[in-house]
């Protein structure tokens, strides 16, 4: 008698978890979470090719040392800024690391700016392939932000309707998440056509 | 009357106005939604919107498509459209590729083969799970190297068929249609042909028994014509067709006797035909005679590829 009464405030209190959203919650959070992995994923695909691009780049156009140095620069504070996946609730995190990435673009054009002053570097197969490779990684990127920005919006507005409001202040306690916000330029690629 | 209705419209003015932010709210909301370039309904594997194709390259890659389809279950698309109105074309071919989901669920292997036609712009969106052989760089020279150039020359049917083979070349091997055994290189083509056609050939034999308890003749000559075109499907050679076909022929005289009762004079040989036309039916359309209903699969897109001007 006792026992069925335990099972069903279990089963009771099961559906309760469900109607209140608590999976909810979880499931946008998880969401979230994947979406911002693959945010840092193409980041990361963009650091990876700059080492390659200012070499191609050194090669062609020496006197540029300062756009260059630049670029070097911008990379290591972008890799020294990173977000981790339980960090994105932070807002100052999150504007570190998007200021970053936005200079980081902008070292990235004024390389490509300068490039345009050099026959050789541009007509160069190397070089090309590059710019072939950072304009798929610069759209990747956009994606893969648009993506995360819908999936913070949904988990934002799952932890602030009712009742899933009530579950989360007195459960869950979960902050809402910080989407990328567009800045002056920062929501074009860096034009890298020639 | 009238009276009444002032008189309902002066209580109701709240009401009514909340009304009327709604529908602002709703006309903005749609005038947001349309400000991008809709993404125009899937036809088929060629969507030339554009007409920028002859009809005969038009078939002849429909026809080229599915059988890669076939072989390695990786979905190519061709999309052309008059103008991107203002879009990117990047921005575009995500959305076509969010709407469309080329490529099978799971392997995300499909590939969107995207021409702006008075914009002069070119792109090849690719699936993630081809990310690994299609790269964007591999997908840029195609388009600079092989596409633009005919584009340039006005040649369209020749850009889009060397472009569609170069895709084609770039990803094959990389996936393999359902049930197929896993290896390199074409060679396993034969064997993972029988895989594809082995339930077929097991209904058959059922409807062959079948159909031989009535007739033993009518099961001789359903196995002769059924089996052959089993083969056919599943793209076997022509040796073993018509093995197959004798084959069949063979087992639908002589397994009926196997499972007795058989009556084996021709008296039924009328009804007999009946299911064997069934038969056949079930085999060809049951799995290869999807290429009219053509349909995304599920596939997921994370912004790879390329695009250039022409």
């Amino acid at each position: 008698m006792k026992r069925s009464l335990l099972y069903g405030m279990i089963a009771v209190m099961l559906m309760m978890l469900t109607g209140c959203g608590y999976n909810e919650i979880q499931k946008n959070e998880e969401t979230v979470k994947a979406a911002w992995g693959d945010v840092e994923a193409t980041y990361q695909r963009r650091m990876d090719l700059i080492p390659n691009l200012v070499e191609t780049v050194k090669a062609y156009a020496k006197h540029e040392s300062e756009t260059l140095q630049a670029v070097t620069e911008a990379r290591s504070k972008v890799g020294s800024v990173q977000v981790s996946k339980d960090m994105i609730g932070n807002p100052q995190a999150m504007a570190q690391f998007q200021q970053a990435q936005a200079s980081m673009s902008g070292a990235l054009s004024r390389l490509l700016l300068v490039a345009e002053r050099y026959p050789d570097l541009k007509a160069s197969q190397n070089f090309r392939d590059l710019q072939n490779q950072l304009e798929g990684t610069e759209n990747r990127i956009n994606v893969a932000r648009t993506r995360y920005n819908k999936a913070v919006q949904v988990f934002n507005t799952s932890i602030r309707v009712f009742p899933n409001n009530l579950t989360n202040n007195f459960i869950l306690k979960l902050q809402p998440k910080e989407a990328f916000k567009a800045e002056a330029g920062a929501d074009k690629a860096p034009k890298v056509k020639f | 009357m009238l009276k009444n209705q002032g008189k309902a419209t002066e209580t109701v003015k709240p009401m009514g106005y909340f009304v009327l932010f709604c529908v602002f709210c709703a006309i903005a909301l749609a005038h947001s939604a349309a400000f991008a370039l809709d993404v125009p309904p899937l036809k088929g594997r060629v969507n030339d919107y554009a007409n920028m194709m002859s009809p005969g390259i038009r078939t002849q890659l429909e026809t080229v498509l599915r059988d890669f389809e076939k072989s390695d279950s990786t979905q190519v698309v061709i999309l052309t459209i008059d103008s991107l109105e203002g879009d990117t074309i990047d921005q575009f071919g995500i959305r076509v590729g969010e709407a469309w989901k080329i490529g099978q669920k799971g392997k995300d292997n499909g590939v969107i083969f995207l021409v702006a036609k008075n914009d002069r712009k070119t792109r090849i969106e690719v699936g993630r799970g081809l990310e690994g052989k299609l790269t964007d760089l591999t997908a840029g020279r195609i388009i600079q190297l092989v596409i633009n150039p005919q584009f340039k020359k006005g040649d369209f049917d020749a850009g889009f068929s060397s472009g569609v083979k170069a895709i084609i070349d770039a990803t094959r091997g990389e996936f393999k249609a359902e049930g197929r055994g896993r290896g390199a290189g074409s060679k396993v083509k034969g064997r993972g042909g029988i895989m594809t056609a082995l339930p077929f050939l097991i209904i058959g034999i059922i409807v062959i028994i079948f159909i031989g308890r009535m007739s033993r003749y009518a099961g001789g000559a359903v196995g002769l014509a059924g089996f052959p075109l089993i083969g056919f499907f599943a793209g076997f050679s022509l040796l073993v067709i018509v093995i197959m076909g004798i084959i069949g022929a063979v087992l639908g005289l002589f397994i009926p006797l196997l499972f007795g009762r058989s009556s084996g004079g021709g008296t039924h040989s009328d009804g007999g035909w009946g299911p064997g036309g069934g038969f056949i039916g079930s085999s060809g359309g049951g799995d290869f005679g999807g290429g009219d209903d053509f349909g995304g699969g599920g596939g997921d897109f994370g912004g790879g590829g390329s695009s250039d001007d022409w």
